[in-house]
C-alpha cells in the first residue's frame, strides 16, 4: 500500500441481485481471511417492484479497528433506516438508530442508486485500502460495470467525496 | 353474372354485352340484370386465410419440434398438413413480394427491402405493372380482399400523405388494409395505416396497455364479420402478416414469464433438443444430423453467468412474443369456425419469412436501431445501456426496442445453419408451412415433403379458386408466375413435385437448387456485420465466383450438413452456370454483395431543403421526415402564447430510444435529443416564453458535415439566444424504424420521459407553422458527401429491416 491513508471507494453494479451477493461474499471472504483491509461493504438492491433496500452490510468481518464509519456504520451512514430493514443491521435498527444517527451522512448515495439501478439489479459499495484494489477486482467477476474513486483519509467528508466521484463514474 | 360465362383472361373483367333490349319506352324493353351485377368468383371458390409470421425459424414453433408452444398452429397441422420443405427468400420484403406476386423477388424489384429503392430493375422496390400481385386477381374476380399487419412493400419515401399510392396495399389488390407499411413496428406504439391514410398510434382502451398483435386479430375478425354481414356467401381472402417475431421484441410479461427458466441450458442444448423433437414429430428424417457447429456463435459454456441469464431472458421474451402470435391467429381461426366457415376456408400459415434474425449481434441489443445505424457497441456497453434503460426487467417492455442474441436465431433455425439474409443456407430459406382445409385434405395430420417455394402460393390459391392467370391486367400484358401450384398435394401425397429448380440470392449470398442438388455460396460476411468497410469489399473488383463453394444433395442430406462439392465438380460447374443464367433472367444482376450506395451510386440529391409544416400534421413516417442528419440544421416555429402561458410539444420525432423534441415545459423552451438512447442531451431556457406572438428556433451548428457529427445547439426566442449546449454525437442514419414525427404533440412513446405522464403533451398555445431548414451553409461537395452517407445509412438499415 503506497499510502496508508489512501482508500478506494468502489461501486459495482449487477444485473442480477444474487450475482451481486456472490461478489459481496467474495469480498467478505477476503476480508475474513484478512487478505484485504476493508472499511465497509454494503450490498443494496432494487427489487422487481422498484423497492430499494440494503440486503447485506459488512458489519462483522471488517478489519478490526476500522475508523471510517466501519461496517454497520457504513451501511447506516449511507442509507436511511427504512432501507436497512432486511439486514442484520436493520434488525437492531430501532434500538440502534439513535446510536448511529450521528454517523448519518448526507451522501445522497441512496438516491443516486435509486436513479441508476433498474428493477431486479444490485449494487455493491466497498471501501478498502487502495493497495488491495487488484484483489478486490478479482473478487467481483459478476459486476457489469464498476467505478472506483480514491480518497485520502478516513473521514466522512472524504467518503462522501469518494462516493460522489465513484457514482459519477457509473454514468453514461 | 352467375349464369353467364365470364371471360376472366383479361382484368378488370369487361361488363358483358347487353343481352336485353331497349326501346323508346319500357314497352318492349327487356332487362338484363347482368348489367348491374358485380363479377363473382367461380362456384365453390373457398375462402383463403394466408398467415405470415415474421423473423422466425424452422425450429421455433412446437408444431415443428421447436420449444415455443404453438397450440393453434399444431391443431391446424393435426387437421391439415405440415410442409417441411417450403422455402422463402431469406429477407423480409423479398419474401413478401414473391409471396404476393407469385414471381421471383428480383423480377418484381425486390432484391432488397422497401427502405432501399435502388437504381437497377431487380432492386427498385417497385412492383412492376406487368407483375400485378395475385390478390388483385382475386379482387377482380369477385373475392372480398383484406390485408392486415406488416406490409413492407411500399417504398420508404412513398408512405406519406402525398403518395404516390400505387404501391400501397389498396392499389395492389386489397379492398381494405389495416397495419403498418414499413418493416417493423413497436407492438405498444405502432404507426398504423388504414387503407390509404396514416391514422396514427392507437390508444389504449379500458386502462389496458395497447398491444398490436391483439388489435391485429381484432381488426381481422372485425373485417370478416363486417363483410359477412353484407355478403354471406362471397368468398373472402384475408392476408394476415404479424409484426411478430421481428424486433423490437415486445410482449407483456404474462407471456414471457411462461418460459421462465426454460432456456437456461442455452442455445447449444436447444438445438439438440429441437432436433430430437423434430424427429419425433416427423418433420425431420430420423437419420438427420445437425450441421457442423457454427464458429461465429460462442458456445453456451463459454459465457459467464451474467450473460447466460441475460441471454436466457432474451429468448424467454422472444418465445412469449411468438406464442402470443399463435394465440392471436388462433382467435381468428376460432372466429371463422364460429361462422361455420372453417370447413371451406383454406388456411395457409407460414411460420417465418426468412428464418430467425441474427441481426441482434452476438450480445443482443437494448435498441436494434443502434446496430442499424452502424453504431458498434461492445458487450459491456450493451450491458451498461440495458442497465440504464430499465435492466432485464424491461426486456419486452416499451422502455426498450430489443433484439435477442444471434445465438438464439441460430438455434431457432435448427436443424439448419445460419439464418436471415443468408440465402445460401436453409436456416435463411426453409420455414414451416401448415395448410388446413377440411374440405380438401384427405390425410389430415400428414407431412408433405414436396419442394415448395413462396412463389408457389399464388398459383396454388388461384388453382383452388378456379381462377385462371390473366393474360393482362389494366391493359398491361402480365408476366407468368414463377411459382407453380401444389394444390393437388393437399389430397394426394404422391402428387408430382413441380418446383424442381430455384435460385436464391440476398445481398450476395446465393444458392442454386435443382433436382435435389443445392449449390451454396455464402459471402464472407456474417449477417450482423454492417461495417461499411466490409460492405465495400464487395464492390468493383469483387469476383463472386471467388467466394467459397458448397454443394449438397438434399434428398440424402435434409439438414445441409454434408458438403460434397469436392466430389462433384461437374455439378458445381453446372449449377454455377445455371445460377448466372437465372440471375440474368430474373434481374438479379448486378449482384450486390454490398450496396450500390457504397460505390458512389446514389440518387440525385434532393433539392428541397426547406420544409414548412402548418396545421394539424401528425404521424409523418420515420423515413419521410426532413433529413437533419450529419450536418447543421434549424427548426423554427411561429407560436402564439396565450396569457398565462402555454406548454406542450412543438415538434417531436420518434421516442426516447432515438428522437428529438422541441417543447415548452414549465413555460420554458426546451430541446431534447436522444442519440438512440446511448447519449441524451437537453437544452433549456432559464426564463419563460413571453406571451403573444413568439418566434422560437433551435439551431444546430455541426462541427463538420460528417456522419454522427457533434455540434453546438442554440435555442433562440424572438431572435435572442436563451440557451446553448453541446451534442457530442448525433444520429447518423435514422432515429427509428417505425415511430413518426408530429407537430404540436408527441404521439406514441415520447422523446423526453420528463413529460411522459402528460403524453402526448399537446401544445396548449397556437402553432402557426414549424419550419425545417436542413441545408444551411452546405457546400456542394459536402452536400454530395452527406448525401452518399445518407444513402449508405439507409441501405445499411435496409439490409436488416
Amino acid at each position: 500500500m503506497s499510502n496508508d491513508e489512501q482508500m478506494d471507494v468502489l461501486i459495482a453494479v449487477y444485473l442480477f441481485e444474487d450475482l451481486g451477493r456472490k461478489d459481496y461474499d467474495g469480498v467478505m471472504d477476503l476480508a475474513g481471511e484478512k487478505a484485504i483491509s476493508v472499511q465497509g461493504v454494503v450490498l443494496a438492491s432494487k427489487d422487481e417492484h422498484g423497492e430499494m433496500k440494503v440486503i447485506e452490510a459488512g458489519d462483522h468481518a471488517v478489519r478490526k479497528g476500522a475508523t471510517m464509519l466501519g461496517g454497520a456504520g457504513l451501511a447506516v451512514g449511507l442509507f436511511a433506516p427504512p432501507l436497512l430493514l432486511a439486514t442484520a443491521v436493520g434488525a437492531g435498527i430501532g434500538a440502534a438508530a439513535g446510536k448511529f444517527a450521528k454517523h448519518r451522512l448526507e451522501s445522497g448515495i441512496a438516491e443516486k442508486l435509486d436513479d441508476v439501478l433498474p428493477d431486479g439489479s444490485a449494487a455493491l459499495i466497498a471501501v478498502y485500502d487502495s493497495g488491495d484494489a487488484d484483489k478486490v477486482k478479482q473478487a467481483i467477476p459478476n459486476a457489469i460495470r464498476s467505478s472506483v474513486a480514491q480518497v485520502d483519509g478516513k473521514k466522512a467528508k472524504e467518503l462522501k467525496a469518494g462516493l460522489e466521484e465513484a457514482s459519477a463514474g457509473l454514468a453514461g | 353474372m352467375a349464369d353467364t360465362p365470364i371471360d376472366r383472361s383479361s382484368l378488370p373483367i369487361r361488363r358483358p354485352a347487353f343481352a336485353g333490349a331497349t326501346k323508346k319506352t319500357l314497352e318492349g324493353s327487356a332487362p338484363d340484370w347482368n348489367q348491374a351485377m358485380h363479377v363473382t368468383p367461380p362456384e365453390g371458390a373457398p375462402n383463403v386465410l394466408l398467415v405470415l409470421i415474421d423473423d422466425a425459424g424452422f425450429g421455433n414453433p412446437s408444431t415443428f419440434g421447436g420449444p415455443i408452444q404453438t397450440p393453434n398452429y399444431t391443431r391446424l397441422a393435426e387437421n391439415g398438413l405440415r410442409y417441411n420443405r417450403f422455402h422463402v427468400t431469406a429477407l423480409c420484403s423479398p419474401t413478401r413480394a414473391a409471396l404476393l406476386t407469385g414471381r421471383n423477388h428480383h423480377r418484381v424489384g425486390f432484391g432488397m427491402v422497401g427502405e432501399f429503392s435502388g437504381p437497377f430493375p431487380g432492386y427498385n422496390a417497385t412492383i412492376p405493372r406487368d407483375c400485378v400481385p395475385w390478390p388483385r386477381i382475386l379482387q377482380e374476380n369477385g373475392y372480398l380482399t383484406g390485408g392486415f399487419g406488416k406490409w413492407h412493400l411500399t417504398p420508404d419515401n412513398q408512405q406519406g400523405f402525398s403518395g404516390p399510392f400505387d404501391r400501397w396495399p389498396t392499389r395492389l389488390g386489397f379492398d381494405y388494409f389495416w397495419g403498418f407499411l414499413g418493416g417493423e413496428a413497436g407492438q405498444y406504439d405502432p404507426l398504423i395505416a388504414e387503407n390509404q391514410k396514416m391514422i396514427g398510434v392507437p390508444e389504449a382502451k379500458d386502462g389496458e396497455q395497447y398491444y398490436f398483435q391483439d388489435d391485429l386479430a381484432d381488426k381481422t375478425i372485425d373485417w370478416i364479420h363486417k363483410v359477412r354481414s353484407e355478403k354471406p356467401k362471397t368468398p373472402w381472402f384475408a392476408y394476415v402478416a404479424t409484426g411478430c417475431s421481428h424486433a423490437p421484441h415486445h410482449v407483456p410479461r404474462k407471456w414471457s414469464d411462461k418460459y421462465s427458466g426454460m432456456f437456461d441450458e442455452g442455445w447449444d442444448v436447444m438445438r439438440e433438443e429441437t432436433l430430437a423433437r423434430q424427429k419425433a414429430v416427423g418433420v425431420v428424417p430420423a437419420d438427420a444430423e445437425l450441421p457442423p457447429r457454427n464458429d461465429a456463435i460462442p458456445t453456451w459454456d463459454s459465457l459467464d453467468e451474467t450473460h447466460r441469464r441475460l441471454y436466457a431472458r432474451q429468448m424467454e421474451v422472444y418465445a412469449g412474443y411468438s406464442e402470443n402470435a399463435d394465440w392471436n391467429i388462433g382467435r381468428i381461426i376460432d372466429a371463422i369456425d364460429e361462422l361455420g366457415e372453417l370447413e371451406n376456408t383454406v388456411v395457409i400459415w407460414i411460420w417465418g419469412d426468412n428464418g430467425a434474425s441474427m441481426e441482434g449481434t452476438l450480445t443482443g441489443t437494448f435498441n436494434e436501431l443502434t446496430t442499424l445505424n452502424g453504431i458498434p457497441l461492445t458487450a459491456e456497453q450493451q450491458l451498461g445501456l440495458l442497465f440504464k434503460h430499465g435492466g432485464l426487467e424491461a426486456w419486452g417492455d416499451e422502455q426498450l426496442a430489443p433484439h435477442y442474441s444471434a445465438g438464439w436465431a441460430w438455434a431457432g433455425n435448427a436443424p439448419f445453419d445460419w439464418g436471415k439474409q443468408v440465402a445460401s443456407h436453409l436456416g435463411g430459406t426453409r420455414n414451416p408451412m401448415v395448410v388446413h382445409w377440411p374440405g380438401g385434405i384427405g390425410d389430415a395430420g400428414a407431412v408433405r415433403s414436396h419442394y415448395t417455394h413462396v412463389t408457389d402460393v399464388g398459383a396454388t390459391v388461384l388453382d383452388l379458386a378456379g381462377i385462371p392467370m390473366p393474360d393482362s391486367i389494366d391493359g398491361v400484358e402480365q408476366q407468368p408466375f414463377d411459382g407453380v401450384t401444389f394444390a393437388d398435394s393437399f389430397s394426394d401425397a404422391a402428387a408430382p413435385e413441380r418446383h424442381t429448380q430455384q435460385y436464391y440470392e440476398i445481398l450476395g449470398n446465393r444458392g442454386m437448387y435443382k433436382d435435389g442438388w443445392l449449390l451454396a455460396q455464402r459471402l464472407r460476411r456474417i449477417p450482423w456485420d454492417l461495417d461499411p468497410e466490409k460492405l465495400r469489399s464487395f464492390g468493383p473488383g469483387w469476383n463472386p465466383d471467388d467466394e467459397p463453394v458448397e454443394l449438397y444433395y438434399l434428398p440424402d442430406d435434409f439438414t445441409q450438413s454434408k458438403n460434397v462439392a469436392a466430389d462433384h465438380p461437374e455439378k458445381v460447374k453446372e449449377l454455377s452456370e445455371l445460377f448466372w443464367a437465372e440471375a440474368e433472367a430474373n434481374n438479379v444482376l448486378p449482384l450486390l454483395g454490398g450496396l450500390t450506395s457504397f460505390f458512389g451510386m446514389v440518387p440525385p440529391i434532393p433539392r428541397e431543403s426547406t420544409f414548412v409544416f402548418r396545421g394539424d400534421i401528425q404521424n409523418i413516417p420515420s423515413g419521410m421526415i426532413p433529413r437533419i442528419y450529419n450536418h447543421s440544421y434549424t427548426i423554427s416555429a411561429d407560436l402564439v402564447i396565450p396569457e398565462g402561458g402555454a406548454e406542450g410539444v412543438i415538434v417531436a420525432e420518434a421516442d426516447h430510444l432515438g428522437g428529438f423534441a422541441l417543447f415548452v415545459q414549465d413555460g420554458k423552451l426546451k430541446h431534447h435529443y436522444s442519440m438512440l438512447g446511448v447519449l441524451e442531451y437537453t437544452q433549456a431556457s432559464e426564463t419563460p416564453l413571453p406571451t403573444g406572438e413568439v418566434s422560437v428556433e433551435m439551431v444546430f451548428a455541426a462541427d463538420a458535415p460528417k456522419p454522427a457529427t457533434g455540434g453546438e445547439v442554440t435555442l433562440l426566442v424572438n431572435g435572442e439566444p436563451v440557451a446553448t449546449g453541446r451534442m457530442e454525437h448525433t444520429v447518423p442514419g435514422r432515429f427509428s424504424g417505425y415511430s413518426g414525427m408530429d407537430i404540436g404533440r408527441d404521439n406514441g412513446l415520447v422523446v423526453d420521459l420528463s413529460y411522459a405522464d402528460k403524453a402526448p403533451f399537446a401544445f396548449t398555445g397556437e402553432i402557426k407553422q414549424v419550419t425545417f431548414d436542413i441545408a444551411p451553409h452546405l457546400s456542394e461537395e459536402d452536400q454530395q458527401a452527406l448525401h452518399e452517407h445518407a444513402e449508405q445509412a439507409l441501405a445499411t438499415h435496409a439490409a436488416s429491416a
